[in-house]
């Protein structure tokens, strides 16, 4: 009777470094596991940037309810939601919508998705009422994009249940319009990640929406149930594996204010093994047509290259983002997407589970991708369950920074293992210019090192003082609202782009800001992070330069170049019009 | 199992070259039927031989020789002679002068194959194969000349002869073993168990048989068929452990794991000293995630066999799995010290601090076993694999130790998969794509279901611009992937809970 003892040291022992870590932890969602690498010694080097969470006194009061607090029954309430800066009013000063959950009993008073207005001042105003936004339900996602090409950003709210799709009504004001647009579901779905996206270059916005697992608190196995619902001997929601998959969907925009359902048509359905999460949609291979990437939990990512025909190929695995570098499914949740490397190709940055790495993908510039986790140093991390993140310039040195948020999803593991705690820090990876980061958690200010149980965030400059501020979603806690309070001289621009034959909105533009010899790449997105959806004017920090080139490469196809423009300032430029007048910005 | 199977292959091959030598002698006496020396000289040689006067028939063939030297048909009756008597080197002798005289003398042949195929010597190789040039169809000669292949572990050579030697197995246990160990080795499974069947026709009420015919179904993933084979050993009063043991193992593979517990549970009873059988229940425990149920079930074999090393690494493994990682090692410590010459209770240590996330440790502990076990294969593929975890950069000493150590655990184990996968991951972080594509290709030899081995292939043959091959990979990729969540889904379908009231089964979702 060998067969099983040798079965059993197989299992147990020779391959205890994958095999054993796969079976042991593979329920919840995570899968893939990987140890920290070595931390080099610190660079010594001062950090500029310093965050300080602003959120009581700007008046985001309201916490964000999302099942549970001390448990959790069942995944729905674990999974969180995301935020976006939307400057709903065009006034050139950005509001915050924040998504927000419900709880399994009964809805407390305080749950519905929130718009504060921005006062100008450094606070806001809850204006969600008055807007028509006020809404109970299980939120998920938001993605924000000008549909209907009227000037004025719309939203598209994902949900367990039904979607939502808001119109700005221009006034201050939201319709849900969702049945109008024939985006009505047949059957209750989870809807996830989101993002508008004008697919077909016809200067309409179409519609992409992840989904997450087939999911009814009905038919739910509950904790320690299976073995799909334990997490190191501890009995925890079941999910995702173990459950059905979701699957995702594509709505052509047909210009007059409705959308048709081509996911079968665009090859879009064939993708059915995936627990979807984030999506972002951006030229990833540079032919001038959008491509989409969607994180997945515990199955492998998405990666849609467009076929410039109205269809897509799924490429995942081949171009090397679907799974990790030993080819082993992790739990996809948040994506950021921006040229760590001053390169001028857009890279990618996944997050993860605890026990894993978050994951660097360095982009060759025709949508092929190297994992250079290891290489970056951005694999010394791996505590933390990692949810929204940005690969955005924090410091203005000119080298796009890495910030991600944190927080489990099993609130009552810590009880039982201390090391794996429910509200987790923020961290920062600061860029050190040589394609490798440093992490850097309480350096960057007390509003990093904070612990919360975070989800979505969203990056822009609520305060239009020319940096990066930082809102974050909270699980059952009022928000954070990070201040960047930034010192230093360093330069900057921020670009804002209006479409004329493209989309209003942009979405998808690709902008290449020329300086000090380097090239940096980013992309106008309607989601990234986690569920959320960052500010539309796109920051470049510069460092000491003190003029930058812009080449704009628009959703049509349109490349226009803008030599020697000045910083410190936004510019906004239109379609085929040049520069324009700013709105509402005073500090130019 | 296929090493027990093995194992189990070497003895019997003595028996079948006493009774495949008979046969050649049998043969040469008839192919001298069809000679054309002349009967004058022959008659009595054969005469003799017949009547078993083999000093007679050595004394006429020596005369007749002197008068006719050339003749290759009585040397061919003095080596007969001799081998009658048992004088195997004379009669060689005279085979080969046949032989010299008259290349294609088929009795020659197969008197001088005879021989040297008694004593072990290859040299019968060629005066088979010459043999079987001459009459193909020769059941004998294939049988010899498998047996032969098979001894040199040629089993791909060895089994086209197995099999053309026929019906002459049928009533050969130790040769049916034989080519079954080699169907096995060939990975033919099916064939390996129909090849059983016959073993188990022969001697149906045979325990052994019937043990190993179970085995090999369990190996085809043919559970249903392995209870089948036992259900006449369950159903007896004599019901051993062993045979319940088996019976576990397959009603596990066959999903039914409320049975394979309660068959275990029934072994245990019977031989609660049985190492194995804890080891088997640690296995379901562990395949189950029901960590803390192995944990206990191997504290009680443990208070039997207190001396047991391989329950310590099994209950380390388990605590391992519960974040207990200071028990983990204790256990993993006492296993060394009990055993301190094998180096897997050495290599869980240090796997018990990787999963504890502190690799400085891991490979100190890793470094210090390796230091008395520099030969290691195992602990060499785990200094290699903590190095790349701990993300050493190509071009310092640690990434060149960490190839080192790669290298060597593949050279002193080729079928190590695993440290093939290390392999190939360093060689693809230094850009060495095609030496990544082979330690790929090798490691997928070992075990065709390696997914990060088809995953990393595809990456470097990206890397290298051959494109041709990445669909095909593509494709078994995704099947793999398939393959192992529905693996999974079965496996965790039942988890095993501590036995508070009589009776009380596993329970399935």
């Amino acid at each position: 009777m060998t067969c099983t003892r040798r079965t059993f040291l197989r299992f147990s022992l020779v391959s205890a470094v994958s095999m054993t870590a796969k079976q042991a932890f593979a329920q919840g969602v995570a899968t893939h596991k990987a140890k920290p690498v070595v931390r080099h010694a610190p660079s010594g080097r001062p950090f500029n940037a310093h965050f300080v969470d602003v959120a009581a006194a700007a008046g985001l009061s309201a916490p964000t309810i999302y099942g549970g607090v001390e448990s959790k029954k069942y995944i729905l309430e674990s999974t969180g939601c995301g935020c976006a800066f939307i400057d709903y009013d065009n006034d050139g000063w950005l509001d915050i919508f924040l998504l927000c959950g419900t709880r399994i009993e009964a809805a407390p008073p305080a749950a519905t998705n929130r718009l504060y207005k921005n006062n100008r001042d450094g606070t806001f105003t809850d204006v969600t009422q008055k807007a028509g936004l006020h809404a109970i339900g299980w939120a998920s996602g938001v993605c924000v994009g000008d549909y209907n090409n009227d000037g004025f950003e719309d939203m598209f709210c994902t949900y367990f249940g039904q979607n939502i799709l808001y119109r700005n009504n221009g006034d201050g004001t939201f319709t849900d319009v969702t049945k109008a647009a024939g985006l009505l579901n047949d059957q209750p779905r989870w809807g996830a990640g989101c993002s508008f996206l004008d697919y077909n270059r016809d200067g309409h916005l179409d519609l992409f929406v992840s989904n997450y697992v087939r999911f009814s608190i009905e038919h739910a196995p509950v904790p320690g149930e299976n073995t799909n619902c334990n997490w190191k001997g501890i009995p925890v929601e079941c999910g995702p594996r173990g459950l059905p998959t979701g699957w995702h969907s594509l709505y052509r925009n047909n210009g007059d204010g409705t959308f048709s359902d081509v996911s079968q048509l665009a090859g879009i359905a064939r993708a059915t093994q995936c627990y979807g999460m984030t999506v972002v949609a951006a030229d990833l291979d540079e032919d001038g047509w959008p491509d989409i990437y969607v994180a997945c939990d515990s199955t492998p990512s998405l990666l849609f290259m467009n076929n410039h025909d109205g269809t897509f190929r799924e490429e995942g695995v081949l171009r090397g983002v679907a799974l990790s570098d030993d080819g082993e499914e992790q739990a996809g949740m948040g994506v950021a997407i921006g040229d760590y490397d001053l390169d001028g190709h857009l890279d990618l940055f996944k997050t993860h589970f605890a026990d894993d790495a978050n994951v660097l993908y360095h982009n060759d510039g025709k949508g092929a991708f190297d994992d250079v986790t290891r290489a970056s140093r951005v694999g010394v991390e791996t505590r933390y369950v990692c949810w929204g993140a940005g690969i955005v310039d924090l410091d203005n040195d000119g080298c796009p920074d890495l910030f991600m948020v944190t927080g489990n999803v099993y609130p009552e593991v810590e009880r039982k293992l201390p090391q794996y705690q429910n509200k987790t820090p923020r961290a920062v990876f600061r860029n050190l210019g040589n394609s490798t980061f440093e992490e850097l958690i309480d350096a960057a200010g007390p509003g990093v090192a904070e612990e919360h149980c975070s989800r979505g965030c969203a990056f822009g400059d609520f305060d239009n003082d020319g940096d990066v501020d930082i809102l974050i979603v909270n699980l059952n806690e009022t928000p954070s609202l990070l201040r960047n309070d930034l010192i230093g001289n360093q330069n900057w621009v921020k670009v804002k782009l209006e479409g004329v034959k493209s989309n209003r909105s942009a979405i998808g533009a690709r902008v290449l800001a020329h300086y000090g010899g380097k090239t940096q790449a980013q992309s106008v997105l309607s989601q990234c992070s986690f569920y959320s959806c960052n500010d539309p004017r796109l920051h470049f920090g510069l460092g000491t330069h003190t003029t930058v080139d812009l080449e704009v490469r628009w959703p049509n196809g349109m490349v226009e170049v803008f030599k020697r423009m000045p910083v410190n300032r936004l510019v906004t430029l239109r379609e085929g019009a040049g520069m324009v007048q700013n709105r509402g910005w005073l500090k130019s | 199992m296929k090493y027990a199977v093995v194992a189990q292959m070497r003895r019997p091959l003595v028996s079948i070259k006493r009774s495949v030598g008979l046969a050649i002698l049998l043969l040469a006496c008839r192919s001298l039927a069809f000679s054309q020396i002349q009967e004058s000289q022959v008659e009595p040689i054969s005469s003799a031989l017949r009547a078993g006067e083999f000093d007679k028939a050595v004394e006429l063939s020596r005369f007749a020789l002197k008068a006719s030297p050339s003749n290759a048909q009585l040397w061919t009756l003095q080596g007969i002679a001799y081998a009658g008597k048992g004088d195997g080197k004379q009669a060689l002798t005279s085979f080969q002068r046949a032989l010299k005289i008259s290349p294609n003398n088929i009795a020659a042949l197969a008197g001088a194959a005879q021989i040297e195929y008694q004593e072990g010597n290859q040299s019968a190789m060629p005066l088979l194969n010459h043999l079987l040039q001459l009459r193909p169809a020769d059941p004998t000669a294939h049988a010899m000349l498998a047996v032969l292949e098979y001894r040199q572990g040629h089993c791909g050579a060895a089994v086209p002869h197995f099999e053309k030697a026929g019906q002459l197995l049928d009533t050969q246990l130790d040769a049916l073993h034989a080519l079954a160990t080699c169907l096995v080795r060939l990975k033919r499974l099916d064939d390996a168990a129909a090849t059983f069947q016959r073993a188990v026709a022969l001697h149906p009420d045979d325990r052994r048989e019937r043990h190993l015919l179970a085995s090999i179904q369990l190996m085809a993933h043919k559970p249903e068929d392995a209870l089948s084979t036992l259900r006449p050993l369950l159903e007896t009063k004599e019901v051993d452990a062993n045979t319940l043991q088996l019976a576990s193992t397959a009603a596990e593979s066959a999903g039914n794991t409320p049975q394979a517990v309660s068959t275990l549970r029934q072994a245990l009873l019977l031989d609660p000293r049985n190492v194995s059988l804890y080891l088997d229940f640690a296995n379901i425990c562990f395949a189950h995630e029901s960590f803390q149920v192995g944990v206990d079930v191997i504290s009680e074999g443990l208070m039997l066999q207190p001396s047991a090393e391989e329950l310590y690494v099994a209950r380390g493994v388990l605590y391992a799995q519960l974040a207990q990682y200071d028990k983990a090692e204790a256990d993993f410590e006492k296993a060394y010290d009990l055993n301190p010459n094998q180096s897997l209770s050495a290599a869980a240590q240090g796997l018990v601090a990787v999963q504890a996330n502190d690799l400085d440790h891991a490979l100190a502990s890793i470094q210090s076993k390796l230091a008395r076990n520099p030969n290691d294969p195992l602990l060499l593929y785990l200094q290699a694999d903590v190095l790349s975890q701990k993300g050493v950069d190509p071009g310092t000493p640690e990434f060149q130790l960490a190839m080192r150590s790669a290298r060597r655990a593949v050279t002193l184990q080729p079928a190590l998969a695993a440290a093939r996968a290390v392999l190939a991951k360093l060689y693809m972080q230094t850009g060495a794509y095609k030496e990544a594509i082979e330690q790929c290709r090798k490691a997928l030899t070992s075990d065709p279901k390696d997914q990060t081995a088809v995953y990393r292939l595809i990456q470097a043959l990206r890397k290298t611009g051959q494109k041709k091959e990445i669909p095909e990979l593509l494709q078994r990729l995704a099947q793999l992937r398939e393959q192992a969540t529905q693996e999974e889904r079965e496996r965790y379908r039942y988890k095993l809970f501590e036995q508070d009231a009589p009776g009380q089964q596993p329970t399935q979702p």
